[in-house]
């Protein structure tokens, strides 16, 4: 069977803890997806925007050693181009973890990347660029594992760039499976960011943002032009997932955008942060119907912060929030999740985006990039990738990744690597 | 369906000593209550693959011989699976589901069960034998459960890889001298009459009720 073995892809570990069943990932991805790394992690891949002039100019792959054991720790150790650049944004895992799912919001192109034959070197296997014409959507966003299947979020659609928009859903080979309309009745207003599911209740929750139209624009253009600031999403959409079917629309006024189930077991309740607005909001079930609070507020709404992305920790008892335009991270205790407390803040860089943290919240990763045409100019377009130690009272900052002078480009989305998830 | 729902209900109720391991411990609730029975689509994700798997007689066939022409719910398991959310969820959600489907006439000949290992070292014909116990007699009219192994890794990995049933070997120190287990996530697979894949469970969504409306769904489904 050994000979078997290291030809496919039964994984010799040794355990020393008991065999578990992984439910969640590392505190923010799909609970379908099949393997947790609750120990230290070996790598952070950074999907990054290509720059022009900048190395060969193309949205890519970084893979960062991230492992203080390790002689190449806080360094680059692979890099996968796509050739193209096509505002690279987020990412996501199959639920096997076996391949990552990456997307640009400037093309309908999803490039899948194999992890798993050698993690520390990712591979570009195949390129799936049918969302448009199969489904009619632009912008793929939010990639999240079902069993066998990627549901993708998209922003908006091929037909008027707008905000109007809805969910493809792949099998993991990357066919075409079905699509689904984000409502514009009963409340909805059509647009779409970011989606969660919550097993238990059989409820997919999404957010709201904008569509190419906008966020294609220079941010300091957009926010001059009154009819386009209209157009962000205001709601939140409460879905039946097995028929995925609407059920409720809840309103969630400035752009809710990330979403953050509580892992905790006895918890039913998810948070996000609205973007224009700076405010949390939560959102749980009460009479059997689910409701949507605004339940704190994120630095000073009036200078407008733009909160950005949110983690929450595997306890569902504290919550990270980046705020981009003043470069902070903050630390909120959700113990009570009606009443979210800030007891922490930091200023993390000149420009913050997204913050990812490990299982067991020690180590907290923060990258700089938003979108190519809302980052900061000059001096203040610092693009990196920083890794923290957090000790329950301090960020320490570990290692950097200057991202410019790498020649790399523009440090968006992470997502957690492991050899002992590697396939022999 | 409702007699098969009233027995599944009854099934659930009554949902104690389960499977070959003896272990009395309930099915988890449902907290909610799942879309009705053709009110949904279940798309298809994949064709289910083919290979060669051996049954409780010895004999070699294609798998498609038990994914075609019926519904098939078809779960990975091997025998001297411990986790209680994998294999023995698996067999009780199973033995809830047959009693349900037994006690529906018209369901007689239209659904059927397979368990494969996914552990050909050990889950031997003879292994398989006694892991199914009386579940694999033929009842007259009623649902059949086959039980079928492989002959080596080489037979089974297409099988595993084909249907994305994700697996590590893995040596558990916990208990003293090391033992080997077979560390994976919970999967089952309805497959249509067609032989496709139209749903994929975990042991965050198995539950007898949820399967039962996809059954009832995939038979008013007309190709």
């Amino acid at each position: 069977m050994t000979s078997v073995t290291s030809r496919v892809r039964l994984v010799l570990a040794v355990m020393l803890a008991g065999a578990g069943v992984a439910l969640a990932d590392e505190t923010c991805n799909s609970p379908y997806i099949s393997k947790l790394i609750k120990g230290q992690e070996d790598f952070v891949y950074v999907w990054t925007l290509g720059v022009e002039g900048l190395g060969d100019g193309s949205d890519k792959l970084v893979t960062v050693d991230v492992n203080p054991k390790s002689k190449t720790y806080g360094k680059v150790v692979h890099t996968v181009s796509t050739g193209t650049r096509a505002e690279a944004h987020h990412m996501g895992f199959t639920d096997d973890r076996r391949q990552i799912w990456a997307g640009g919001l400037a093309e309908n192109r999803i490039w899948v990347f194999d992890i798993a034959t050698d993690p520390a070197k990712p591979k570009l296997v195949r390129t799936i660029a049918d969302l448009g014409d199969r489904s009619g959507y632009l912008g793929p966003h939010t990639y999240y594992a079902m069993p066998g299947r990627m549901q993708v979020q998209a922003l908006s659609n091929v037909k008027d760039k707008g905000g109007t928009t809805g969910i493809a859903l792949y099998n993991n080979k990357g066919d075409f499976l079905a699509s689904y309309a984000m409502p514009v009745d009963n409340g909805g207003d059509g647009y779409g960011y970011d989606l969660a599911v919550n097993p238990k209740k059989n409820v997919l929750l999404t957010s709201s943002f904008t569509g190419y139209a906008n966020y294609m624009r220079p941010l300091g253009e957009l926010v001059k032009d009154a009819e386009a600031m209209k157009k962000f999403g205001n709601t939140m959409v409460v879905w039946d997932l097995k028929a995925m079917k609407p059920q409720q629309v809840l309103a969630v006024p400035g752009a809710p955008l990330e979403i953050r189930w509580s892992l905790a077991p006895q918890d039913n309740w998810a948070i996000t942060a609205t973007a224009l607005t700076s405010k949390l909001w939560l959102v749980k079930q009460e009479g059997g119907r689910w409701v949507a609070k605004e339940v704190g507020t994120i630095g000073d709404p009036a200078k407008i912060p733009l909160p950005v992305d949110i983690s929450i920790t595997r306890d569902g008892k504290g919550l990270w929030v980046n705020t981009f335009m003043d470069g902070k991270t903050h630390y909120f205790d959700l113990t009570d999740p009606e009443h979210p407390r800030q007891t922490y803040e930091k200023a993390t860089g000149k420009q913050v985006n997204m913050i990812s943290q490990s299982w067991d919240g020690t180590r907290v990763y923060i990258t700089s990039s938003l979108l190519q045409n809302w980052d900061k100019g000059g001096d203040d377009n610092e693009q990196f990738l920083r890794g923290f130690a957090w000790d329950g009272r301090e960020l320490t900052q570990k290692f950097e990744v200057d991202f410019t002078k790498e020649k790399l480009g523009r440090a968006h989305h992470m997502k957690l690597g492991s050899k002992a998830l590697r396939s022999t | 369906m409702r007699r098969a729902a009233r027995t599944l209900a009854a099934a659930l109720a009554f949902a104690g000593p389960a499977g070959a391991h003896g272990i009395a411990s309930p099915l988890p609730a449902l907290d909610y209550v799942p879309p009705a029975p053709g009110t949904y689509a279940l798309h298809r994700i994949m064709r289910a693959p083919e290979g060669r798997v051996v049954g409780l007689d010895g004999r070699t066939q294609p798998l498609s011989r038990y994914t075609r022409g019926a519904i098939t719910l078809l779960g990975f398991i091997y025998t001297t699976c411990v986790d209680p959310e994998g294999c023995p969820l698996a067999y009780r959600v199973f033995d809830a589901l047959r009693a349900a489907i037994v006690a529906d006439h018209r369901l007689d000949g239209k659904v059927r069960f397979v368990t494969l290992s996914f552990d050909p070292a050990r889950d031997t014909p003879g292994a398989m034998r006694a892991y199914a116990g009386s579940r694999a007699d033929e009842h007259p009219g009623g649902l059949r459960w086959y039980f079928l192994t492989t002959r080596s890794a080489r037979e089974l990995m297409p099988l595993v890889e084909g249907f994305g049933q994700d697996v590590r070997v893995v040596i558990d120190r916990t208990g003293g001298a090391p033992r080997r287990e077979l560390s994976h996530v919970l999967k089952v697979f309805l497959i249509d009459r067609a032989g496709d894949v139209r749903e994929i469970y975990t042991s965050t969504f198995l539950h007898p009720q949820v399967v039962l409306n996809d059954i009832e769904t995939l038979l008013a489904d007309r190709p």
